[in-house]
């Protein structure tokens, strides 16, 4: 027995038999749909959930906060790599550091150039002063180490740690005026307790006029003799170096020891000698040790001395500047300079959010189509 | 292959009444697809869950994820009715994955049993052996039979909610069909 003679009279029975929603179901949907489906919170206990409210952002939602988050932190690293990189030199600091900018001996400008070389090797003081200095155009500044680290600061050697220090600066001043730069010179080596070693001065025209000093300055005090120098002109160059005498003088001062100890058993033998040829033995042999006690002695205070005294070598030149006289200023081409340095630490810093971000990305990706994918064969199991 | 459809009816009120500016096309859009969809949505989530409760649960939870997703909506990339027929598919199958249990289809699923006062004997022996001939289908085929005729969507709709090729979409309907009918014709 057919029921159904064709698809036709099936499918007939089959839209007859279609579920019709409640009369107040319907009007209670049409309601919330035309309340824009408010969010039901009791039983949406999924939707309020951090991922279902996730879920039910738009790209553009989700995206837009986190590009804005990854640019605002781009930003604030970049500004402080930038201020960080350039320390106290201002808006157009140099990248490299102070450590290798002294120990390479750069050409730098000049009110940077006696920030950097000042801060760490004579202090702060010494560093107002200097950037002070209006004259100042353009230096060489250089610190060489023959021990430790280059570029070392004077002042922060450990003080078990003997050092001798030396520096060469070359000042700038008009011929005129290089008698009145010695003069300052002189002034400026009084007042650091400072030794005039050996000074020479020529009067003439620009390029002839010049002096030079041999010094010797209270390693206590070569910063602010150095600072005192730097102000009475321009400071062309500026060389200084330290070298690491603890070696040395504890080699020294252990032989002065045992040689003292040495003379005192020659004279306790002195005094035990029985014939005369043995006390002339013994008083030869202690002629001997004393001889080399003195020299000793000489050799430990040389030592001393060169860690306590820095020789300073100064010349002043009249004439030929190196550069010219407005260089000093922060002009376009430091703006430009400085520009490219920014842009090249946020290209940086960009390409390292790049290199962390790039990889979290793709296994959150990678996460997130693993999950699409078993949610959709569990649906699919769900149907049978 | 296409019988008449059913469509929702009865629903005419204005949706997304959105005071001092004029609605959005996406709005607009999406109150014509809820007045033409409401109770084809109802009838297959009903005949997928059996459960009138239930039903009433996950429609409103499909238009309601519908109506929050409507600016994604590409129309280039579909039809609207398959698109919101996707994301009504997808919460019904979330719900049964919840309950655990496999999804049955049934034409009334609350009144499989019940005697309408206004059928013949015929009708009402022609329903009842409807209703076991679909008991009999496998549910991928009382799935496609509920979105064809219950839902009314044609072909191309369901092979678009089923993802699944146009021809192969009817293939499977036609024997679907032929099956439920031989059934329906073999018993008692």
């Amino acid at each position: 027995m057919d029921r159904f003679r064709d698809d036709a009279e099936l499918t007939g029975a089959l839209t007859a038999l279609r579920p019709t929603p409640r009369p107040a179901f319907a009007a209670e949907l049409d309601e919330r749909a035309a309340a824009g489906f408010p969010r039901r919170a009791p039983e949406d206990s999924a939707a309020a959930s951090p991922l279902a409210w996730v879920r039910s952002l738009r790209p553009g939602q989700i995206l837009m906060p986190v590009g804005a988050t990854a640019l605002v932190a781009i930003v604030l690293t970049t500004a402080v790599v930038a201020v960080e990189e350039g320390g106290s030199d201002g808006p157009a600091g140099d990248r490299r550091s102070v450590a290798s900018e002294l120990s390479q001996g750069p050409l730098v400008k000049p009110d940077r150039a006696a920030k950097r070389s000042s801060e760490p090797a004579t202090g702060g003081a010494t560093a107002a002063a200097e950037a002070a200095q209006p004259s100042v155009q353009e230096s060489e500044v250089q610190v060489e180490s023959s021990a430790g680290a280059p570029g070392i600061s004077f002042e922060s050697s450990p003080r078990h740690r003997d050092v001798e220090r030396a520096a060469e600066m070359v000042l700038g001043v008009e011929a005129a005026k290089v008698g009145d730069a010695s003069s300052e010179v002189f002034a400026a080596v009084h007042a650091n307790r400072g030794i005039v070693i050996r000074s020479s001065t020529s009067a003439g025209s620009a390029g002839d006029a010049s002096a030079s000093f041999e010094l010797l300055i209270p390693s206590g005090r070569l910063g602010d003799a150095l600072a005192a120098f730097s102000r009475i002109g321009e400071v062309r160059s500026r060389r200084e170096a330290t070298a690491d005498i603890t070696a040395p003088t504890v080699t020294a001062a252990e032989s002065l020891q045992d040689s003292r100890a040495r003379i005192d058993g020659l004279l306790a033998q002195l005094s035990e000698a029985a014939t005369d040829s043995e006390r002339e033995a013994v008083e030869a042999e202690l002629r001997g040790e004393r001889r080399r006690s003195a020299a000793l002695r000489a050799r430990l205070a040389n030592l001393d001395r060169r860690a306590s005294l820095s020789r300073v070598s100064v010349r002043i030149q009249s004439g030929g500047a190196p550069a010219s006289s407005d260089d000093s200023s922060w002009g376009p081409g430091d703006a430009l300079g400085d520009a490219g340095h920014i842009l090249g630490i946020a290209a940086g810093v960009t390409l390292i959010a790049l290199a962390v971000l790039g990889p979290i990305a793709m296994i959150v990706l990678l996460a997130w189509l693993a999950h699409r994918t078993i949610v959709r064969r569990s649906r699919e199991r769900a149907l049978g | 292959m296409d019988s008449p459809l059913a469509r929702s009816r009865g629903v005419d009120q204005t949706l997304v009444a959105t005071a001092g500016e004029a609605p959005r096309e996406a709005d607009l859009a999406f109150e014509a697809l809820y007045r033409s969809s409401r109770d084809d949505v109802y009838a297959y989530v009903a005949s997928m869950l059996r459960d009138e409760a239930a039903a009433e649960e996950v429609t409103a939870a499909a238009f309601e994820r519908a109506y929050r997703k409507r600016s994604r909506f590409d129309p280039q990339r579909g039809e609207p009715r398959a698109w919101l027929f996707g994301i009504a598919r997808n919460a019904t199958l979330d719900e049964l994955r919840r309950r655990g249990r496999q999804a049955e289809l049934a034409a009334e699923p609350e009144d499989l049993d019940r005697a309408r006062p206004q059928e013949s004997a015929e009708e009402a022996e022609r329903r009842v052996a409807l209703t076991a001939g679909l008991a009999t289908l496998e549910p991928r085929e009382r799935e496609l039979i509920a979105l064809k005729f219950f839902a009314g969507l044609s072909n191309g709709e369901v092979a678009a909610v089923l993802a699944i090729s146009e021809s192969n979409a009817g293939t499977k309907l036609h024997r679907a069909v032929t099956k439920l009918r031989e059934a329906c014709n073999g018993s008692l």
